[in-house]
């Protein structure tokens, strides 16, 4: 049985298309739908859980249709969404009690306690969750999206607004669930997380799929090394045979790829002084995740349209 | 069916945890009937207090179905709804669970009243017409809070819901018979204070002082609230965001 697949999957708000004929098929895995604010991840786990009715296209989960199915569908899954919904009034055991009680578990207590105790939960849970730290909140979420053992885990952004040792301890609690049989579709725009975490991913820009793949084949297809630049003033008119600018990120880091990355960057840094740039720094690393989408999508923050034509010539080269 | 006490049961517990909404809840319906009960001069009855706390109960019934339909925007706002709408249990029970605690509620405001009401000389309860008067404002109760936490299902936040709030209950209270007979009444008032279901519930509730049961005022309150609540169910049947 397939876990999730989805044919031309699409949703229009108004004349907006906010996800684009998606074809999508996830199997037992940790899977990552990445992609910047608004680019239709919660749009797209909003249809998998029957929440939003697609425009067009059709989604199943677990063999059963997203539309006609729903209440099969509600039953194998859990959702657990982007915005932090606990109650700050209730206890942590009373938080995961109700949908312990609205899922109509048998053996009620016990799996309550169970799932408290999966999340590290155990002491703190009859503390009002309004003492409870974000990344305590988030786990109580997941505490309760467990208490059904559901087959299939949504998380939206489950690391949003978390400090880094929570969201570390976020991941590690996913992994821990796969390794119970589940299956995981988690969106994120932190795309080092993904990188770290997932099996698989899907970059996505403005609601179209972009690449599916692993993080380190994704990454492979950028080859073994980038240039990393820090540079100002007017540059890459010419650059270097062989050298290619993959663009510019937020933090005012611009990238090159290029084969023997190494051996290009003495001729590099000649070439950017000679159009008169200033170069601070160049050095070499290995691609991220996050160089994968620069290459899909284009910079993040100017938000341009997807151009795959030139990741297509960077990809042909690289043969 | 059980899902719509745990629904009921946690909107319940988040209530009483907050102590100054509950001690507000309690106190305000309170100094209405003080204020508008003793204060306003009355020419056209000898007990104001029994003619006004009909018009009073009836008004912290619909204060407090309008203000109860900001649970569900909330709910909606911060996250919760989703997470509902999502679990296998019928979603109507999420209805069904608001409209059993907002009515709750106010059937508990309501007897704050009835309360300070006997205190301050009121002479018209037997103990039937007392589990009547609950009855009609109960069943008011659920024709009001299905009414707002339906159209709250549809508005996406709070300011555009205390608009509809208040849109919906000033009028409705000023053109209903609370304040004064029909027969004091210019006629454009009278014929629209009649046709008001915020009315129907006050004339059931003064026709039991008198001993009368009015059963075309109650019919036509359970004919509302059968056919709004049908409405709501199915709006909540088939809602997606
Ligand atoms: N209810 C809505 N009505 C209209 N447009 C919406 C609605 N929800 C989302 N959008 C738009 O759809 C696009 C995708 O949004 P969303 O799925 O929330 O993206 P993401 O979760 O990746 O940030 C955005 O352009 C957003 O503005
Ligand atoms: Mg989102």
């Amino acid at each position: 049985m397939i876990p999730i697949e989805t044919h031309g999957l699409t949703k229009y708000y108004g004349s907006l298309c906010a996800v684009d004929h998606i074809d999508l098929e996830v199997g037992n895995e940790i899977f990552g739908l990445l992609g910047p604010n608004g680019s239709g991840k919660t749009t797209t786990v909003l249809m998998l859980t029957t929440l939003l009715r697609p425009t067009e296209g059709s989604a199943l989960v677990c063999g059963h249709d997203v539309g006609r199915e729903a209440q099969e569908v509600r039953r194998l899954i859990s959702y657990v969404p982007q915005d932090m919904a606990v109650d700050i009034k209730l206890t942590g055991r009373e938080n995961v009690a109700l949908f312990a009680k609205l899922y109509g578990i048998s053996r009620r207590d016990e799996t309550i306690d169970r799932v408290l105790g999966m999340m590290d939960l155990s002491e703190r849970a009859d503390d009002l969750v309004r003492t409870y730290s974000g990344g305590m909140r988030r786990r109580l979420e997941l505490a309760q999206a467990l208490v059904h053992e559901p087959k299939v885990l949504f998380l939206d952004e489950p690391t949003i607004g978390l400090d880094v040792a929570a969201r570390k301890k976020i991941w590690e609690h996913i992994g821990t669930l796969k390794s119970r049989g589940m299956t995981i579709f988690v969106t994120t725009h932190y795309m080092d997380e993904a990188d770290h975490s997932c099996d698989r991913v899907a970059i996505l820009d403005h609601g179209r799929v972009a690449a599916v793949d692993s993080p380190s084949h994704l990454k492979g297809l950028l080859g073994k090394d980038l240039i990393s630049a820090r540079i100002s003033g007017e540059y890459c008119r010419d650059l270097p045979e062989g050298v290619t600018m993959m663009g510019g990120k937020e933090n005012g880091e611009v990238v090159f790829s290029s084969e023997h990355a190494s051996e290009r960057v003495p001729e590099l840094f000649r070439r950017l002084e000679e159009q008169g740039a200033v170069v601070h720094s160049l050095s070499v690393r290995e691609p991220t995740l996050d160089d994968v989408f620069l290459a899909l999508v284009g910079s993040r923050e100017d938000g341009s349209a997807f151009d795959d034509h030139k990741f297509r010539t960077m990809l042909r080269r690289r043969g | 069916m059980k899902d719509i006490f745990y629904y009921f049961e946690r909107d319940m517990l988040r209530w009483v945890r907050g102590r100054v909404s509950v001690i507000s809840a309690l106190v305000m319906p309170a100094a209405w009937l003080i204020f508008v009960g003793l204060a306003l001069p009355t020419t056209f009855t000898e007990n104001y207090i029994d003619f006004i706390t009909p018009g009073i109960l009836v008004l912290t019934m619909l204060g407090a179905s309008l203000q109860g339909g900001s649970l569900l925007i909330f709910d909606k706002i911060l996250g919760f709804l989703n997470k509902f709408l999502a679990l296998p249990s019928s979603r109507e029970s999420i209805l069904f669970g608001k409209i059993l605690f907002i009515t709750a509620r106010g059937l508990l405001q309501a007897t704050v009243i009835l309360l300070l009401a006997l205190v301050l000389g009121a002479s018209f309860l037997s103990p039937w017409s007392l589990v009547l008067t609950y009855a009609i404002l109960a069943l008011f109760g659920v024709l009001l809070s299905a009414f707002s936490t339906t159209i709250a299902l549809y508005l996406s936040d709070h300011d555009a819901y205390a608009a509809f709030n208040a849109m919906v209950s000033m009028p409705l209270f000023f053109t209903s018979s609370a304040l004064m007979p029909y027969s004091v009444m210019p006629a454009w008032l009278s014929a629209l204070a009649y046709w008001n279901p915020v009315s129907y519930a006050i004339d059931a509730i003064r026709a039991l002082q008198e001993g009368v049961l009015a059963w075309s005022r109650i019919g036509a309150l359970l004919f509302l609230a059968t056919v709004v609540v049908g409405i709501s169910v199915r709006q909540f049947r088939k809602v997606t965001l």
